[in-house]
C-alpha cells in the first residue's frame, strides 16, 4: 500500500515537474537558426506544406483566397508577409496554424461563419498560436512530460511496479492536454483584441461558438464534433468573450461585421459546400448549418433548394413533403435553380405522383434548354409517359 | 485549432509520410523478404551512355528523445542530405553513368507542380511495392510472382525536359537515440526489458522515364548507420543501391 501511494505521489509529480519556460513572440521575418528543435519543426512542417500546395482539396480561387489574405493582413499587417494560407475543402469547423506560417482555413468553418468578422476572429486565434510560438511550445511540453514518464517506467520497473509506468504515461497525456487547452485560451485572448483592434464587430467572436455549441447539441454523436477535443469549453469561451465584446461595445468600438462582402465571395460556393456537408451523413448537424443560412437569408430561392436536397438525400419518414414543400418555397423565393425542378420531378416521382414529376421535368428542360443532362430527363418523361 | 488535434486533419496531410516511417520502423521487427527487385525478365533499355535525372533525396534525420518521440532535426538534415548528394555523384561517377541533379522550374508554377505529383506518386508507388512485395502477410496473389509497378507515361515529361532516360528516386529517414535514450535502452535490457532505438530506413526506385516503370527498386532496414559523417553516408548509399544496374 506505501508503495502504490509513493507512485501515485510520482505520478503526480509528472504533470508538474516538467515546466516548459517562457518564449518570446516571433518577430516578423523571423526564422530559427538551424541548430534549434525549432527548427527541426519547421523543416518538418515545411514538407507538410509542400505535400497540401499540391493536393487537389486546396480551393486555388484567386478571389477567394485574395478576400482570406486581406484579412490576414487587415488583423496582422506585421505577420502579414510570414503567414501563408491555404483554403482547404473540409466539411468540418476547423482553422490549423504551423510553426512556419502555413495556415489552413477549412471550408466548413467559411460555411459555418455567417459574416467576415466571425472567420476574422478565427484566424485571429490561429495568428495568436503563430505569434506566441504555440507549436514549439507545445512540443517542448510534450517532449519533456513523455522523458519524465519513460524514466518512470524504468524507476517502476525497478521497484517491480510496471504497472504504475503506464499510470505515469497516462498522467503524461493529460497533462500535455491541459496545456493545449491553456494555449488554446490564450489564442482566443489574442484573437479576440486583433479581431476588435482591426475594427470588426467584437459581439461575432462568441456568435461563432454559438454556433457551433448548437451544432454539438443537436448531434447524435458529439464526441464526432473533432474541435472539442483539445479546446476549452465553449461555455466558458462564450461566456469570457460576450463580457469582453460588451465591454468594448460600451466604449464605441467599431461594429463592422462585413456581412455584405462575405456573402457576394464565399456565396458562390456555398451549395458546393453544403453537399459536401451531406455526403458526411451527419444529419443532425448539417441541418443546424442549414438552418442558420436559411435564418440569414429567408427568401433565398437557392438556399431553400438547398433545403430541399438536403430532405431529399436525408430521405428519412416525411422528408418527402419536406424536400416538396422546400422546392415550391424555393420557386416562390429569389434567384432558385432550374434543377429545382428537376429534384422536385425526382421527389414527385419516388412518391408515386406521376403527372406532376412529368410536369416538373418538363417544366426543367424549359428552364434549362441546354442542361447536360438533358437526354436522361427526357428519358424520365418518357417512361413517366409509358403506361405501366 | 491547431496541427495536431485531429483524425479528419490527419486525412488531409501526407499522413502516408507519417506512416510510412512508422511501417518502416515496425517492419524492422517482422516478417521482411530483402533483397531489390526488378521487373520480371526486364533488362534496361537504352542507348550507349544511360542519363540518370537524381529526384531531389528525400532525407529526414531525427533524434529519439528518451520518451521515444521522434524529433526532426534541421541541422543533421542539412548535413544528412550533402552526404547524400555527394555519395549519389560519386557512386554514378565510379560506374560511368552521367547524373544530372533534378532543378525545379523556376516562374513555372504549373511545371513545379506536375513535378511534385510525379514525386507525390512514386512516394505512394514506393509504399505499395514496400507494403506488397516486401512485407509477407500483405504480398498480393497477383503480385506474388511479377514485379510490374510503373508511375505512368506522365514521366514522361520528365525526359523531355532534362533529357534524361531514367529518374533515380531516394528517400531516407535517419534516427539517433538521445543520450538519455541510450541510457534507459541500457537500463531497461538490465530489468528484462526491451526498448527500440534509432533505425535507418529507406527505399530508392530506378523509372523508366520513357515507360514509367519501376525497372529497379531497393528497401533500406537496419539498425546501423550515420547519415551525418560522409564515410557512413557513403557505406549508407552503398547499401541502399545493393543491385543498381547502372
Amino acid at each position: 500500500m506505501r508503495r502504490l501511494g509513493s507512485v501515485a505521489l510520482l505520478v503526480l509529480a509528472c504533470s508538474g515537474c516538467a515546466t516548459v519556460g517562457p518564449v518570446e513572440d516571433i518577430q516578423p521575418g523571423e526564422r530559427p537558426s538551424l541548430e534549434t528543435d525549432e527548427a527541426g519543426l519547421w523543416m518538418y512542417m515545411d514538407r507538410m506544406e509542400t505535400a497540401l500546395a499540391t493536393s487537389g482539396r486546396v480551393v486555388t480561387d484567386p478571389a477567394l483566397n485574395a478576400y482570406v489574405r486581406d484579412i490576414v493582413c487587415r488583423l496582422s499587417p506585421d505577420y502579414c508577409r510570414d503567414i501563408r494560407i491555404y483554403i482547404v475543402r473540409t466539411p468540418h469547423f476547423n482553422a490549423t496554424m504551423a510553426p512556419n506560417g502555413f495556415m489552413q482555413v477549412w471550408t466548413g468553418l467559411m460555411l459555418r461563419a455567417t459574416n467576415e468578422a466571425q472567420l476574422a476572429y478565427v484566424i485571429g486565434h490561429e495568428i495568436g498560436h503563430f505569434q506566441r510560438r504555440h507549436s514549439i511550445q507545445r512540443w517542448r511540453d510534450a517532449r519533456n512530460k513523455t522523458d519524465f514518464a519513460a524514466v518512470f517506467q524504468v524507476a517502476a520497473a525497478a521497484a517491480g511496479a510496471g504497472y504504475a509506468g503506464s499510470l505515469a504515461s497516462l498522467a503524461a497525456i493529460a497533462s500535455i492536454l491541459s496545456f493545449s487547452r491553456d494555449q488554446e485560451r490564450e489564442a482566443d485572448d489574442v484573437g479576440f483584441t486583433t479581431m476588435a483592434n482591426a475594427g470588426y464587430d467584437p459581439e461575432q467572436a462568441p456568435r461563432i461558438w454559438e454556433a457551433l455549441l448548437e451544432e454539438r447539441d443537436a448531434s447524435d454523436k458529439p464526441e464526432q464534433v473533432v474541435f472539442f477535443a483539445t479546446h476549452p469549453s465553449t461555455e466558458e469561451r462564450i461566456g469570457t468573450l460576450r463580457e469582453q465584446a460588451q465591454a468594448l461595445i460600451a466604449k464605441g468600438a467599431p461594429r463592422d461585421a462585413g456581412a455584405e462582402k462575405y456573402k457576394r465571395i464565399v456565396g458562390p460556393f456555398r451549395d458546393e459546400w453544403l453537399r459536401d456537408e451531406f455526403r458526411k451523413r451527419e444529419y443532425a448537424e448539417t441541418e443546424v448549418v442549414m438552418n442558420r443560412l436559411l435564418a440569414e437569408e429567408r427568401q433565398n430561392g437557392d438556399v431553400l433548394f438547398m433545403k430541399g436536397e438536403f430532405y431529399r438525400i436525408r430521405d428519412e419518414s416525411g422528408d418527402e413533403d419536406r424536400a416538396i414543400e422546400a422546392y415550391k418555397a424555393a420557386l416562390l423565393g429569389d434567384g432558385a435553380p432550374p434543377e429545382t425542378h428537376r429534384s422536385l420531378g425526382l421527389v414527385f416521382w419516388d412518391a408515386g405522383r406521376n403527372d406532376e414529376a412529368r410536369a416538373s421535368f418538363a417544366e426543367y428542360l424549359r428552364a434549362a434548354p441546354d442542361a447536360s443532362d438533358r437526354k436522361m430527363v427526357e428519358a424520365y418523361v418518357k417512361e413517366l409517359e409509358t403506361p405501366q | 485549432m491547431n496541427i495536431r488535434l485531429s483524425p479528419a486533419l490527419r486525412t488531409l496531410l501526407p499522413h502516408r509520410l507519417l506512416a510510412l516511417g512508422a511501417v518502416l520502423a515496425l517492419m524492422l521487427s517482422a516478417c521482411v523478404t530483402q533483397g531489390h527487385l526488378e521487373p520480371t525478365g526486364g533488362t534496361l533499355r537504352h542507348e550507349g551512355q544511360a542519363v540518370v535525372l537524381l529526384m531531389p533525396p528525400d532525407v529526414e534525420l531525427s533524434e529519439l528523445t528518451v520518451g521515444g518521440l521522434v524529433e526532426p532535426n534541421a541541422e543533421w538534415t542539412a548535413q544528412g542530405l550533402s552526404n547524400v548528394n555527394q555519395a549519389l555523384a560519386d557512386r554514378m561517377r565510379r560506374r560511368k553513368a552521367a547524373m544530372i541533379p533534378y532543378d525545379a522550374p523556376v516562374g513555372d508554377a504549373g511545371r513545379a507542380h506536375d513535378h511534385q505529383q510525379i514525386m507525390k506518386l512514386h512516394r505512394a508507388v514506393g509504399v505499395s511495392i514496400i507494403q506488397h512485395k516486401y512485407f509477407e502477410p500483405l504480398v498480393l496473389p497477383t503480385k506474388k510472382d511479377v514485379f510490374d509497378w510503373g508511375l505512368g507515361p506522365d514521366v514522361q515529361m520528365l525526359r523531355e525536359e532534362y533529357n534524361a532516360q531514367y529518374a533515380l528516386f531516394v528517400y531516407l529517414r535517419d534516427s539517433y537515440s538521445s543520450p538519455g535514450r541510450v541510457a534507459m535502452m541500457v537500463a531497461m535490457t538490465v530489468f528484462g526489458y526491451g526498448m527500440p532505438g534509432g533505425a535507418q530506413t529507406g527505399f530508392a526506385s530506378l523509372v523508366d522515364l520513357g515507360s514509367g516503370e519501376v525497372v529497379w527498386f531497393n528497401l533500406l532496414l537496419r539498425t546501423t548507420g550515420d547519415l551525418r559523417s560522409p564515410e557512413p553516408a557513403r557505406e549508407a548509399i552503398d547499401a541502399l543501391l545493393a543491385g543498381f544496374p547502372l
